[in-house]
């Protein structure tokens, strides 16, 4: 959710809640007041009543003075003294129905010693009325300044964010890998300010840092390869010699061996390296079915000599875009898996649609859980002799370009599953 | 056939030097930019092995140099930086070949001569050795006049060890030659061995002679004396 959204949400959930309290308060106020003021009217005219029972002593004819629904009723007997307001209901003939009244019933003893009920009633309607004009105008004057006020939050609220944004903005087309420095616009606010300062110190740090260790990866690696390359040309230099014994050329093997893993352990780890440091950022349309047909081919002696069949299984290539190097190193690490796993005469499965492709192999069984053989220098026992990286560069391929991949072990079938467009997104 | 080594590392220089002379080749070196300049604006060479970092410049400038004065020299660059842009350079500029450090001698060896040959023979060139006759281009090998046929790999194979009579190859420099560097196969060894013995026995059933010896725990020689 955008800041903006939310602070405008806040606002409206607020205001509103403040809204329908203050109003029932305010309906009430207003209610009370006229209230009131009714309650007094009708204690005047009882007064009054009272009055001119007392100065005539006999019973006058209200309905002429008053416009009020008075009704006065003498009893034979003395009445206690008492009176009261309620709302109730009256019949009103000329309506024809009943409308809300306010009431004032008092008892007394008067009237030639007799007792009296006044019953004052008093029509709500107006009142009514009046009320529900006051508390809607209220509303209206209420929805419109809330509205100007939503209007206004939100146009400021734009404006002295700007500068965030922009700098949001920038920090998302930062590249460590470009020359180009974060580009912060300066902005009024200090603690903006302070914000892009801050930024700017990292990115140039970050940047510095990043070069720093691209350049010790680059330096390492030249350093590495150079006395292994004079080992091994030494070694190859010194097996060309006639007088050396078997155990000689033994232990010179085994030292070339050494020195071969030695070097290719220090490539895939700089590869490793190289792809966490987006070293690869050249991509180009790669259609992965010609690159598997591609690496079968390659591999095709090995695979005829282990007599294993391969089962094609292609719906629509996989096509997608990314690095071209990267892709090859891909498809042959996971095709010369498939078959450094195998067994004599085994199978491999390949099945391709747009979405990505599996390649399922016949093997043995795992001593460790599949996803393991993901992480480096992890690998079955069978094969201790390789370096063990590969499916760890492929994973780091998969996982550099957003695709979905999984180890599953069903027996002795071993599935790993490459999903360009990840299940959750494909339609 | 003239070879110019430039490499600033004096004792992979010494090696490399001694493994290509072996091979009737007179190899020089150099193991500085200035003295590499130096020698290419004295001498004409066949091919020059050029190492892309050196101390005092970078081993580019000197193919760009190389590429005006003597355009027909065969250009091999030796790097151990394995970066692709250098590669991309390089080859863009005019170098005909990329190792990448560590390499097999036998590998630079092989490249060495497969770029002579492009350059001397216009790619029209045959082989001939005693009873055997190979034309590389149209990939056929004869043997007393009878065409025998060999797969792609055991062809490659087969020129390998022609690039290196008489040397011990290493199991692993033919499974690097045959599958290329990412090949990390740990049964590799047994079908450079299943190779190995079908060309023996293509070769045999032509009459031809049982050149290749097994080295025991190493590799293989292919003896022509």
């Amino acid at each position: 959710m955008k800041l903006l959204t939310r602070t405008s949400i806040n606002y409206i959930f607020f205001s509103v809640i403040a809204f329908l309290v203050g109003g029932v308060i305010f309906y009430h106020v207003v209610r009370s007041i006229f209230y009131r003021q009714i309650d007094e009217t009708l204690r005047m005219e009882k007064i009054l009543i009272e009055e001119q029972i007392d100065f005539s002593d006999t019973l006058p004819d209200f309905r002429q003075v008053f416009s009020h629904m008075i009704e006065v009723t003498v009893f034979n007997t003395p009445k206690k003294k008492f009176e009261f307001i309620k709302d109730t209901m009256l019949y009103d003939k000329s309506g024809n129905r009943l409308i809300p009244v306010r009431q004032l019933i008092c008892e007394n003893t008067s009237i030639q010693d007799q007792g009296y009920i006044i019953s004052i009633s008093k029509p709500l309607s107006e009142t009514t009325q009046l009320i529900t004009t006051i508390v809607g105008a209220l509303v209206m004057l209420f929805v419109f300044l809330m509205g100007l006020l939503i209007f206004l939050n939100y146009f400021i609220s734009k404006s002295i964010w700007g500068p965030f944004n922009k700098t949001l903005e920038s920090l998302r087309n930062f590249d460590i890998k470009k020359a180009q420095d974060l580009v912060l616009k300066e902005s009024g606010i200090s603690e903006f300010r302070q914000l892009n300062k801050a930024l700017d110190r990292m990115a140039r740090k970050l940047r510095r840092d990043y070069m720093n260790l691209k350049e010790f990866n680059e330096n390492a690696s030249h350093e590495i390869q150079t006395p292994l390359a004079i080992i091994k040309s030494k070694l190859e230099l010194l097996i060309q010699g006639e007088k050396l014994t078997r155990s000689q050329l033994e232990m010179i093997n085994s030292v070339y061996e050494a020195a071969t893993r030695m070097s290719k352990l220090n490539q895939g780890l700089l590869l490793i390296s190289k792809i966490d440091n987006n070293q690869f950022d050249a991509t180009e349309k790669v259609n992965l079915q010609e690159l598997v047909e591609k690496y079968l081919e390659h591999f095709e002696e090995i695979t005829d000599m282990k007599h294993i069949r391969i089962i094609r299984n292609y719906h629509a290539p996989a096509i997608t875009e990314m690095n071209s190097t990267l892709s090859e190193i891909l498809v042959s690490n996971l095709l010369s898996n498939s078959i450094r796993h195998n067994v004599e005469g085994g199978e491999i499965t390949i099945s391709m649609d747009a979405n990505g492709f599996q390649i399922s192999n016949t093997g043995h069984l795992l001593s460790i859980p599949p996803e393991e053989l993901f992480r480096r220098f992890r690998k079955s026992e069978r094969t201790s002799d390789s370096v063990g990286l590969g499916l760890a560069i492929v994973r780091k391929i998969a996982h550099f370009y957003q695709f979905e991949i999984t180890y599953e072990v069903n027996e002795n079938i071993h599935t790993i599953r490459l999903m360009i467009i990840p299940r959750k997104t494909a339609s | 056939m003239k070879i110019l080594l430039i490499e600033d590392e004096k004792e992979l220089s010494s090696t490399i030097q001694s493994y290509l002379t072996r091979g009737n080749y007179l190899c020089e070196t150099a193991l500085t930019y200035d003295s590499a300049l130096e020698k290419i604006n004295l001498y004409i060479y066949d091919c020059v092995i050029v190492d892309i970092t050196l101390p005092d410049g970078s081993g580019l400038d000197i193919i760009k140099e190389l590429k005006k004065e003597h355009p027909k020299t065969g250009i091999i660059i030796i790097s151990a930086k394995n970066s692709l842009d250098d590669k991309i350079v390089g080859l863009d500029i005019g170098a005909d070949d990329y190792l990448t450090k560590p390499f097999h001698l036998s590998e630079l060896n092989a490249r060495v001569k497969s770029i002579i040959r492009r350059r001397h023979f216009d790619g029209t060139n045959v082989i001939v050795l005693n009873e055997m006759r190979i034309v590389p281009d149209q990939m056929q090998v004869f043997i007393n006049e009878n065409e025998i046929q060999l797969t792609k790999k055991e062809f490659d194979l087969l020129m390998y060890f022609l690039s290196n009579k008489n040397r011990v190859l290493t199991r692993e420099a033919i499974a690097e030659h045959l599958w290329g560097e990412e090949i990390d196969m740990a049964d590799s060894y047994d079908f450079i061995y299943t190779h190995i013995k079908n060309l023996r026995k293509k070769m045999v059933e032509n009459n031809g002679h049982d050149y290749i010896h097994t080295i025991y725990g190493i590799g293989y020689k292919f003896l022509t004396t």
